[in-house]
Formats: structure tokens, sequence, C-alpha cells
């Protein structure tokens, strides 16, 4: 095991020892070239990478929604300590997992290489978080991102006490307006034959200084030969969907609105509900009669009902663009 | 127009590949120019392959050894009909492109009038998440006959 302080430049000792982090650790901080056995790396640690001396000050947290949220130890947040700067580090972890769509299972991977390539390929969007993929000495690739500050989209749509209808009439044309730069970004990662792979509404970032929505996560992979990119469309259309009604509406929802109830379930029936997931209902409009229909019709094609999928991504960003002109 | 008796049939291990071959196989029995060619498209390898320390030449090899014996079982069964002279066959990976696209490549290259394909009959949702290769296949098709074979 080595320490930090017997490998560390002189000129950082103090940096280290007087870090937060560092100061109730009960421990010598350790150093690390190699970032293989992730789970021996800990809180006040130094990741040595790209020329960098990186102090392990937290970790990222992530549940699925629902479930609570669990660390991620090969996500470590890390801060230099020549100059302050901040970032997530991904480290390398091979996890494999079932994902239940429905009635279906999806295999699913972490594929650092293809976070890798997806990071080299939007170094530039601005729609996309950004960052550099290094191998450290046991030859991992890890990914050093720049964090963005900000808030999670589903968060932020809920700012301010507006009804839905306020919602929907003053917000939701400029969070389109902005969601439609996101849909074209996922439209360039598949023209350049890559997926995003984890679409879900609380990985796209509102940044607080620009108000750019910037798309983060992009490690997850699965493996459909013959429809690369229906996953990430339909989660697209999943986040349109809870876009425009605000929350997502199961039967319950709909049944313990003050609004609805027992009246607006009545209407409900088999094909409005979503293709893949049969207690959610995504005919928004009949919660919603001032939706207009043409946007409507973009969620029905996500319906158990529809008779016509997207095949692409730019067929449902063109789709929209051209509902959103309508409501201005 | 490519000549719709230059048959190009996709097959599987599957019970509607059969079909697909025993369909065809009566029709052209008696078509003494009719050509034929079995076709066994496969995926590229998962995106974990790799990192479990295989190679694309192991899937290659893996895979080409499995179209051997879907061609023989498809051989064995067109003995019946006498039609194993007009037969040819190909593997292929569909590299970069979907199973359908490859299956298309394929009918150009080769100039094919008529590519056969079995339906497995898959639910709306299925269709939308896996695809459908017949439904790929008769959607991009132009020049030549499409027979789904359900």
């Amino acid at each position: 095991m080595e320490y930090a302080l017997d490998i560390l430049p002189q000129r950082l000792h103090g940096a280290l020892k007087r870090h937060r982090v560092t100061r109730s650790l009960r421990r010598p901080p350790r150093y690390f070239t190699d970032t293989s056995n992730f789970t021996a790396i800990d809180y006040g640690d130094i990741i040595a990478i790209d020329n960098r001396f990186l102090l392990v000050t937290g970790y990222t947290r992530e549940g699925r929604f629902g479930i609570e949220e669990q660390v991620k130890p090969w996500v470590p947040r890390t801060e230099d300590l020549e100059n302050g700067e901040k970032f997530i580090l991904k480290l390398v972890f091979h996890e494999t997992f079932d994902m239940q769509l429905g009635q279906f299972t999806i295999n699913c991977y972490r594929n650092p290489e293809k976070e890798a390539r997806v990071l080299e390929l939007v170094k530039d969007h601005p729609h996309f978080m950004h960052g550099r993929s290094v191998l450290d000495e046991g030859n991992n690739l890890v990914r050093i991102l720049d964090i963005i500050g900000g808030s999670r989209l589903d968060k932020y749509i809920h700012r301010g006490e507006l009804s839905h209808q306020e919602y929907f009439f003053q917000k939701f044309p400029e969070v389109i307006r902005q969601f439609l730069e996101c849909v074209k970004g996922i439209q360039f990662l598949h023209e350049n034959g890559l997926r995003h792979g984890d679409i879900r509404r609380d990985h796209i970032f509102v940044e607080r200084d620009t108000g750019l929505y910037r798309w983060i996560d992009f490690d997850y992979d699965f493996y459909m030969p013959e429809r690369p990119f229906a996953l990430d469309l339909y989660e697209l259309g999943n986040i349109l969907t809870y876009l425009t009604a605000r929350e997502r509406f199961h039967q319950k929802t709909i049944l313990n609105h003050p609004d609805m109830g027992q009246a607006v379930l009545d209407t409900i029936v088999p094909g409005d509900l979503s293709v893949l997931s049969k207690n959610r209902i995504v005919n928004i409009k009949k919660l919603f009669p001032y939706i207009p229909d043409r946007l409507n019709n973009i969620l029905l094609h996500f319906s158990y009902g529809t008779e016509v999928f997207y095949e692409t991504v730019a067929e449902f960003h063109d789709e929209l663009a051209e509902a959103m002109s309508v409501l201005g | 127009m490519n000549d719709w008796k230059k048959i190009l049939i996709a097959v599987d291990q599957s019970e509607t590949s059969i079909k697909a071959l025993n369909y065809t196989a009566d029709i052209i029995s008696n078509l003494p120019d009719a050509e034929l060619c079995l076709l066994y498209i496969y995926p590229e390898p998962p995106p974990n392959y790799y990192s479990r320390g295989g190679s694309l030449s192991d899937y290659q090899q893996e895979k080409t050894a499995a179209a051997e014996v879907i061609f023989q079982n498809s051989m064995d069964f067109l003995e019946k009909y006498k039609l194993q002279k007009k037969v040819i066959t190909q593997s292929k990976m569909a590299d970069h492109i979907t199973i359908s696209q490859a299956i298309l490549e394929v009918q150009a290259e080769g100039q094919f009038g008529t590519v056969v394909v079995g339906k497995r009959g898959v639910s709306k949702a299925e269709e939308f998440l896996f695809g459908s290769i017949s439904n790929g296949i008769v959607h991009h098709c132009s020049d030549f006959t499409v027979w789904v074979v359900g």
C-alpha cells in the first residue's frame, strides 16, 4: 500500500493536510495509480491520473425511480489538489444486468469504451456533458468528467407554484425548445452509430449559468441488433410524456387527482397506455384537454393503440418541432 | 426487375425458416432454371463479448460453424426435392448494420429477384423494441419480390 504523503510532491502536502476531507480522516490518505480494485479506494485517497493528483471527496449516488439511492463506488467525486478543480471520475466497472421493460428483459452492460467514444464525439457539443478518457497504470479506461452545475430537468420543471395549465402555456414551450436541442443531440449520436443507452428524465441537466439542457451518463449499452436505437427512441417518448404531463400518470394517479378521479379514469382504454408499460398513460389529452392534438399524436406513437412507430429520432424531432411551432 | 427465379432465402434455426424453405422448394422444384441461395446472417457480438476476452475471429468461427449446421439441415431437407445442385450457401455478419439491411445488401450484390423470409409473428411491442426482419425487408424492397412465409 502506498501513502499519499510519501509520494505526492512536497508543494501539495499542505493542500492535502488542510483539506476538509483529510482533516477528519482517521488514517493516512493513500495513493492510487491503478483503479482496477476501485472498492479499495475511499474518501481522502488520491488518484493520480492524467498528470493530476485527484483527492476523492465523495461519491455519486444513483437509484432507479422509487428505489433508494445507492452509492456508486466506481464514480468518485474528486478535487485536483493543485488548483481545486472538481471532476467526477468514472472508473471501469464491467457490470452486466437485465432490465425489465414491460414483459421484456433486455440485457444491459456498462461499456466504458462506448462512453469514451461518445465523450470524444461530443467534446464540442453544447448539449452533452464533457470529459476525456485516459488509461490509468492498470490500463483501465478512466473517464474524467466536468461537473455540470445545475439541476435535473425533472426537478427543474416543478419550480414555481404553477398549475398544470399555467405550466403548459407559460413554461412548457421553452422547455420543449431546449428539449428539441437535446433530441437533436441524440440524433447526432445515432447518425454516428452510437447510443446514449440510458435516456431518463434525470439524465438531462439544466445548467445554471447558461440555461442549456445537457445529457449526462453514457456508459450503459444494450444489445438489440435489429433495432439498435429503439430503446433510446422509446425513452425520448417517455421524457416527452413526462414533460407534457409534468408527472407520470398511472390509473391510481388519476383516481387520486383532485380534478380527475373516477370520471376521467373511466375514459381510459387499453390503447391509451404505453406500448411497453401497460400501467402508464400516454394519451395525456384525456387528462388535460387543452393539449393540442398534434402534440398528443406524437405521444400516441408510444401507445399500445398505435399503428405506426417512429423509425428514427429524426422523425420524432421533426414532428415535435412542427407541433411546437403551432403552440408558440 | 431482377430475375424472380434467382432466389435468396434467409435461414436460421427456427421452424419458420424450415416453413419458408418448404414453401420455396415446392414452388421451384419443377423450374429447371431456378437458383437458390441459402443465406445465414448473424449479428455483431454483444458489447460485453470483448470485455470477457472474446475476439471477433473466435465469434465469427463460432457463427460459421453454426451456419454449417443450418446449411446441412437445410440441404437434408431439400434432398427430397432433388434441388441440391441448384443451391449455394453464404453466411455473413451484419457489420454495423441490422440483419435486414445485411440481407438487402446480399440481395443487391447478387441481383436476386426474390427474397424469402420466415415471419415469427411478433407483437406490436416486440416489433417496436426488437424489430421485424420481414417488415424491414418489405419496407425497403425495390426491383425484387419478397415472399414472407408465416
